[in-house]
Parts: structure tokens; sequence; C-alpha cells
């Protein structure tokens, strides 16, 4: 790790792609194989209860999303006594989670997509271009990272009640509210994570492309988009996978911030519901799957950009 | 080639502005402004200067630190080895040489990703009265007939196992990266002299992994302090049962947001950030050249 030389960050890059280094290879020592053979059979033995462990929790509010209410409460059955779909219109109906579902979507696009524009322009300068003061700058964008969210949250929400309205209304955007969605977003622009990610993507790149595109008077704004951002494919894909996945199941920001109920995300739902309506458990856990399918579809589609995500918490700390 | 150089500065300053100014604006600056809050009687508008008033009241304040920290401790505490003895487990099942590694990988990885609401939510489920842990545990011969998150003796204890699971992935990764730089002719020696699989991790393994775990430990620990999903979530804002599940970042969030006592919250804020910025830099100081990568 970091203490040998080896940062978290490109630990966890070699992890994406290299077959483990270390463990147990075989060496064609007498003896040897017997015991690896052991070895490997604990192995696979814990492995599928492990997994089948971690499984249990997410089959189990499946199948009682497809439940009835008296089933849930009628003795232990595996799978449900009646299948039924009304667990998830309760939910998306009389509990409201599809407005939920489109407030978390609208949310985490709309900073997903902010993420992408400026983590991408200011990595690309901080990679690139050449500014006094640049490496400071981008030391104290890491050092955001050491600053938690308890101790900012008096002050942005002081902010937002009082400075950013009557800022917004000199600039002609009168009585603006930001102790909703636009403070959620509006806090959440940019983060130090998407701008390191970024930014170390783009040191990897080859300067020849753009000397090219500078013998052929490209101005700077041009090579980023022209040069920088089609050979940014994966870094762009981390950024915005991460950044959706954590705005997608945030909790603390939308507390402290959404208090109209038509506001709320999908999160803010479910630790309402959760305190109300306890036991109406078949619409709950079809409220819990619609918060994981979306997760879940990315993380199988797009397994790799995770990791990412530990190089990123590895600096993160 | 002087102005060309002005020109890619001007450019680099532009194409940086609006994160820098963001930056300053929503996480530099607030540090300073959160600490000049809490030097006032701050409720829903500013009064009067208090000096370190608000930080006396927390000094006295028996809530906080009989429930809120003691709390946050136990967790901590608990947690913390928790997490750090099943992710290192978990990465050392699946350094294995073995098929379908991938897919364990992400299968003990998921429940890191998966939003803490839902997993809360169906933590919820599993644990009460007539949930699938007493139906289990009843077919096992022990009847338990509470619903676990409900009662004062059980709830914080079943947030700590929750958690535990839910973090070893992301620890299981860091041990992993931590595994695989150790070389693999240390293995090869220790083969050669005969060593069996447990001896091998006992006496290389585990000793080699030095630094891995101080990182996960410290990881594990920075986000154990700043525990909040769960307890608001399961114990609601008021971290119940009788307080049994309020940690200190929800009895800050119940200040400000419930009580409005901006103030003194703000108090509470800089407390915490000094406690947590003492533990990073101690990280920062022996993992420093993480972040310039």
């Amino acid at each position: 790790m970091a203490a040998e030389g080896l940062p978290p960050a490109v630990a966890a890059e070699q992890l994406a792609k290299s077959e483990p280094a270390g463990g147990t290879g075989s060496t064609g020592i007498p003896g040897r194989e017997r015991a690896e053979r052991i070895n490997t059979a604990i192995a696979y033995t814990v492995m599928f209860l492990v997994a089948a462990l971690f499984a249990i929790p997410f089959l189990w509010s499946v199948s009682t999303s497809f439940r009835t209410l008296a089933d849930t409460v009628s003795g232990f059955s595996l799978l449900p006594r009646h299948w039924t779909t009304s667990g998830y219109h309760e939910a998306l109906h009389t509990f409201n989670f599809g407005r939920y579902t489109l407030n978390s979507a609208i949310i985490a696009g709309a900073i997903t997509l902010s993420n992408l524009v400026l983590a991408s322009l200011g990595g690309y300068a901080f990679a690139r271009l050449k500014f006094p003061g640049r490496e400071v700058l981008f030391m104290l964008v890491l050092g955001t990272l050491m600053i938690p969210d308890q101790l900012r949250l008096v002050p942005i929400y002081l902010m937002l009640v009082n400075w950013i309205p009557a800022w917004v209304g000199h600039l002609g955007w009168h009585n603006a509210s930001f102790v909703n969605r636009n403070g959620v977003i509006l806090i959440q622009l940019v983060s130090a994570t998407s701008l390191f990610l970024m930014r170390q993507y783009f040191l990897t790149i080859p300067r020849d492309l753009e000397e090219a595109a500078k013998l052929d008077a490209a101005g700077y704004f041009k090579t980023y988009r022209k040069v920088m951002l089609p050979l940014a494919g994966p870094a762009l894909a981390a950024v915005g996978i991460l950044t959706f996945q954590g705005t997608w199941n945030a909790l603390f920001w939308p507390a402290v911030l959404l208090q109209d109920k038509t506001q709320y995300t999908i999160p803010i739902g479910i630790a309402n519901f959760v305190g109300a309506y306890q036991t109406q458990w078949p619409p709950l856990m079809a409220a819990s799957v619609l918060a994981i399918v979306p997760i879940l579809l990315i993380f199988v589609l797009f397994q790799r950009y995770f990791v990412a995500g530990v190089a990123a918490a590895g600096v993160k700390g | 080639m002087g102005s060309e150089r002005t020109r890619e500065g001007l450019v680099g300053y532009g194409f940086v502005a609006v994160p820098m100014a963001f930056f300053l604006l929503f996480f530099i600056f607030p540090i300073g402004y959160a600490f000049y809050i809490s030097r006032y009687n701050w409720q829903i508008f500013k009064g009067p200067f208090v000096g370190w008033g608000n930080y006396r009241t927390l000094y006295h304040d028996s809530v906080f630190w009989t429930h809120a920290v003691r709390n946050t401790l136990v967790y901590t505490a608990f947690v913390v080895p928790l997490q750090m003895a099943l992710g290192l487990t978990l990465a050392v099942v699946v350094n294995q040489s073995i098929r379908f590694r991938t897919f364990f990988r992400a299968a003990f990885y998921f429940p890191s990703l998966a939003a803490s609401a839902a997993i809360a939510a169906i933590a919820t489920y599993i644990l009460a009265s007539d949930g699938l842990f007493n139906t289990i545990l009843h077919h096992l011969g022990y009847h338990h007939s509470n619903a676990w998150f409900a009662q004062q003796s059980t709830a914080l204890p079943s947030i700590i196992g929750l958690n535990a699971w839910t973090t070893s992935g992301t620890m299981m990764l860091f041990y992993l990266a931590a595994l695989q730089a150790i070389p693999v002719d240390v293995y090869e020696a220790a083969a050669i002299d005969g060593a069996g699989a447990w001896r091998t991790f006992r006496k290389i393994t585990f000793p080699l992994l030095k630094p891995g775990h101080f990182f996960v430990a410290v990881v594990s620990v920075i986000g154990a302090v700043q525990m909040f999903d769960q307890s608001f979530l399961i114990g609601g804002a008021s971290g119940g049962p009788n307080y049994s599940t309020l940690t200190t970042v929800l009895y800050l969030y119940n200040q400000a947001i419930g009580n409005i006592k901006f103030g003194y919250a703000a108090a509470v804020g800089v407390v915490l950030f000094a406690f947590i910025f003492t533990v990073t830099l101690i990280q920062r100081l022996l993992f420093g050249k993480a972040e310039v990568a």
C-alpha cells in the first residue's frame, strides 16, 4: 500500500485488471497439491455460503415486494403465496414513490452532469495548463476531502437560507429558495473526487496528441473538446457512475434540505415510511427494490469503474 | 512566447474558476463561518455574542456525552474490528486463484453500493418481531419475540452488525490491494519451508499486511465516528429507542434542523471536526503520498 510506495489509487487500478499476484500459485512442490486442493475446496464452500448470506436479505425483500400484506403475517414461506404487484402499485401511487423516484433521478442526474462538465474542464486545466499557484490550488481541492459534512451543515444551511437567495436576487432570480432541491444540487455541483479522477486520467494521456492540435492552431478549449475529452471516456464513465451512485443513495443533505414532501428522494421517502407505516412491508420492500435496482444494473454493467471509486476513497480516507 | 504563456495561464484560471469558487464557498469558507456561528446564541436569527458559551454548554450537556458520544464510541469500538476482520477474511478468500472470483468479489462488494435507506428498511423488516431473523432463531430453538431495532438493549448492536456487513465489501477491496502488494516470492519461500495455509497466513500474510491494517483501520474509524444514516433511518431523528442509537452527528443534525439551535449545533460541528481532523491528519502524515499519486 501507500507506505510501500504503492498508493491505494495505483493499487486499486491494478486490482481492476490484474489477476491475483500473491496467494497460492502452483509451485510443483510435493505434498503441496493436496493441501492446495483442500484449500480451494474450503475457499469455495466459504465463498458460496457467504455469497448466499449476502444475497438473502436482497432476495427476501424482492420476495416480499411481490406479496400481499396478509401473506407477510401468515408464517414463513420462501416465495409469495399469491404473487401480486400491488406492493409496487401502492409504493408508486399511494406512498408517492413514483414522485420520489423522479426526484432522485432529477437530483442525481443534474449533479452527475455538472460534475462531468466541471471536473473534466478543471481536471484538464490541472493536468495540462500551466498557471501560477496550480499545485497549491489542487492541494486545496484535495484538502476539501478532509472537511466533514457535519461541520458544513450549519454554515451551508444558513448560507442557503440567507445569502444565496439574496445573491441570485441581484442577478434577477427573485424569491428563489435553496432549502430544497436547488440547494441539494447547488452544494454538490462538483466534488474533489471527480476532479481528482479526471486530472489523474488526463495526466496519463500522451502529450503528442495535443502537440498535433497545437500545430493546427486549435485553442485550449478546442483541444479539450476535440482531443482530450474523446480520449477520456473511461474517466468520464467512472466519474459519472460514482457521482450518480453516491447522489442517488445520499441521505444526509437531502435530510437537511428537503422539507417539502413533493421534493423527497427515495431514501428520504423510505426514512419517512419506516417511521410512519412500518409494518406495510410489501410497499416498503418495493420502494427498497426501486432504490437498489438502478444501482445494481449500473454495477453489473460497469463493474470495473467502481474500482476507481475505491481508489478515490483511499484518497479521501 | 511570453504572451502565449500568459494566455495559457488565463485560460487555466478560467477553466478552474467555477470549481475553485465552489470549493471556496461551500468547503473552505464554512470552516471559519461555522466557528463564527458557534460563538453566538444563534437560533432562527443571529443572537448575542456568547464567546465560548456554546462550548461550555456542550461540555456540560449530559445527553451529548452519555448518549451521543458514548454510543458513537461503542459503535466505533465494535464496528471497526468487525469490519476489518470481515474485510480481511473476504479479501483472503477472493484472492485465491479460483473460478467465479470476479463474481464473488462483486457479490461481496455490492452491499457497500446499495442505498443505506433501502438496506436499513430491509434490515428493519428482517429484524422485526415476526421477521425472518426471529423465525430462523425460532427454528434453531431460540425464542426471541422482540423487534431488534425497537429494544434499547439490542438496537445499537444490531446496527453494528448491519454496518459491519454492508461495509465489509469496501474493506475487502482495500485489503485485496494490500494483499496483492505482497511479493509472490515470499509465499514461495514459505512453500519450500513446507508451511501450511494457516501458518503461512498467520506468520507471513498477516504481519506483512501491517500498512494495510493501519490504512483500513483509519478509513473505518473515520467512517464510524461520522455514522448518521442508519441511526436516522432506524432510530428516527431522536435516535431512539430512548437515545440508544443517538450518534454525535445525529445529535448535531437534531440541534440544527430539529431545535433550530444553529449556534450550539455549529459548536458541536467544530468539536467533531477537530477530532476527525486529528485522526485524518495522522493518516495523511503516514499515507501522504496517496493524494499526489
